[in-house]
């Protein structure tokens, strides 16, 4: 079937089978190999991306389950990567470039608390995290530990990657906060 | 395998009994996340037990009947694609609905996994069963021969099977008014608290009035080939003033009349136990400050 959806803030539009996975879809048609596959049957949360800001096991989805929809991966996650979401106007036709791109202050979090290990784990992690930042500014401990139950981590135990999202929902608030006023005058 | 958006009941209908899928080769699917495992189990288009290979899935995920969650003054209808993580955050709805949804699998199931999937899939751990039983759910079925209700307690007929038909559709499920007028509360027990599949699932309903169990009703799920009623329990409990003694009656009543069988997440006799315990707290949880 002709698919139809947005990735990362780019209009994609590709011909494949509808009971494909979207996992495949990503990683084998668009070459978006930064979602990953561990388990393969939606327990470990490697493969998580957010389907309209929920986050979603890309191994259990339908590739049909893309059509109309907004997919965020973690090369989108990044302001600079492209269009992320909330922000409407992306240049156009501006390729992707992750590797010059600046970090979203969860991954900035994440590297300063040494919240990443081998690193598997860490684009669903991201994910997760930010489909809770999104909803919750400021959660609790329990709130995260929670939000992350579906991301399954064998090197931290956690205890940093916890550290980590409670570090960057203080900066996103920082700069909600200085950001705030400068966005009024513009 | 043909994969099938279908947006409304009539055209679901239609492609699930379409000549390109005769003989229950077609698949409903709304959230995916029970039918992609079994579907990657069996390699690709086979359903394990022996079942015909899946021809084609018919998506129901995005029909707005099927999306509809409305309460007024007849009851409560949820339809079948709501998701659970709408029903986890919707703290309106009676609480053991609530808390069944948010026992289920991760964020990113419930982002998926719908109401009416998990019913369908028919596990005997889905900890949406229990608590559909428990406040007297009526489950609304299409065919293109017309419509019927099921009460939830007679929907489950084995393990991951149901009074479901070729080709029959699950809509929505149908609460009285009158079940949102008492309390009620869902309690499940897992080897974690993410991701975990109950080892006992229980929940119960009950309408008090001046300190007595006026009206009750309780369920309990993995302690038998379906959710079960714990009608031996609710005898005992109902029209008796409520105590803390009672509950533990009660619980003990209820490990008695459970049928549950060993298996890799749990033994039989500790099922027993979890049964009359989870029973005890969900008991003192509706009936605490009433």
């Amino acid at each position: 079937m002709l698919l139809s959806f947005t990735c990362n803030g780019r209009p994609v539009r590709l011909e494949a089978a509808g009971s494909m996975r979207a996992l495949d879809v990503l990683r084998d048609l668009l070459g978006l190999t930064g979602t990953k596959e561990g388990c393969g049957r939606g327990e470990c949360g490697a493969c998580t991306i957010l389907l309209d800001g929920s986050p979603v096991n890309a191994c259990l989805l339908f590739a049909a389950k893309l059509q109309g929809h907004a997919v965020l991966t973690v090369e989108g996650l990044a302001p600079a990567a492209g269009a992320s979401s909330g922000t409407g106007g992306a240049p156009a036709g501006a390729p992707a470039a992750p590797a010059a791109a600046a970090l979203h202050p969860l991954q900035e979090a994440f590297l300063e608390e040494g919240a990443v290990q081998c690193g598997y784990c860490t684009p669903g992690m991201l994910l997760s995290a930010k489909a809770l930042l999104d909803r919750v500014p400021r959660p609790s401990d329990a709130e995260i530990e929670e939000a992350l139950s579906g991301n399954l981590c064998r090197c931290t135990g956690y205890a940093k990657i916890v550290k980590a999202v409670q570090r960057a929902a203080q900066a996103l608030e920082r700069e909600r906060a200085g950001a705030g006023p400068t966005g009024a005058l513009q | 395998m043909e994969y099938l958006l279908a947006g409304s009941v009539e055209e679901a209908l239609r492609l699930a009994g379409g000549p390109a899928v005769r003989g229950g080769r077609a698949r409903y699917v709304a959230g995916g996340t029970d039918l992609a495992v079994q579907l990657l189990q069996a390699d690709g288009t086979a359903l394990p037990g022996g079942g015909p290979a899946v021809e084609a899935l018919v998506d129901v995920s995005r029909i707005p009947e099927l999306l509809r969650l409305e309460s007024g003054p007849e009851g409560l209808r949820i339809g079948a694609s709501v998701l659970l993580q709408t029903l986890a955050r919707r703290e309106e709805l009676p609480a053991c609905l609530v808390q069944g949804a948010r026992a289920i699998g991760s964020p990113q199931i419930r982002a998926l996994g719908t109401l009416g999937g998990n019913l369908c899939n028919a596990s005997p751990c889905g900890d949406t069963l229990a608590p559909v039983i428990a406040l007297g759910g009526r489950l609304v079925l299409a065919s293109p021969e017309g419509r019927r209700e099921v009460p939830a307690e007679e929907f489950f007929t084995g393990p991951k099977a149901t009074v479901l038909r070729p080709g029959e559709l699950l809509i929505e499920v149908r609460f009285e008014a009158r079940a949102l007028e008492g309390r009620s509360a869902f309690r499940y027990i897992g080897q974690r608290q993410g991701q975990a599949i109950s080892q006992v699932n229980v929940a119960v309903w009950v309408r008090g009035s001046s300190g007595r169990v006026a009206e009750i009703r309780a369920a309990a799920g993995s302690v038998a080939p379906t959710p079960v009623r714990l009608a031996a329990a609710e005898k005992l409990l109902r029209g008796r003033a409520w105590s803390e003694e009672l509950g533990r009656e009660a619980g003990w009543a209820a490990a008695e009349e459970v049928r549950p069988i060993d298996d890799v997440r749990a033994p039989a006799a500790y099922r027993r136990l979890l049964t009359a315990a989870l029973l005890r707290e969900a008991l003192a949880e509706v009936t605490g400050g009433s």
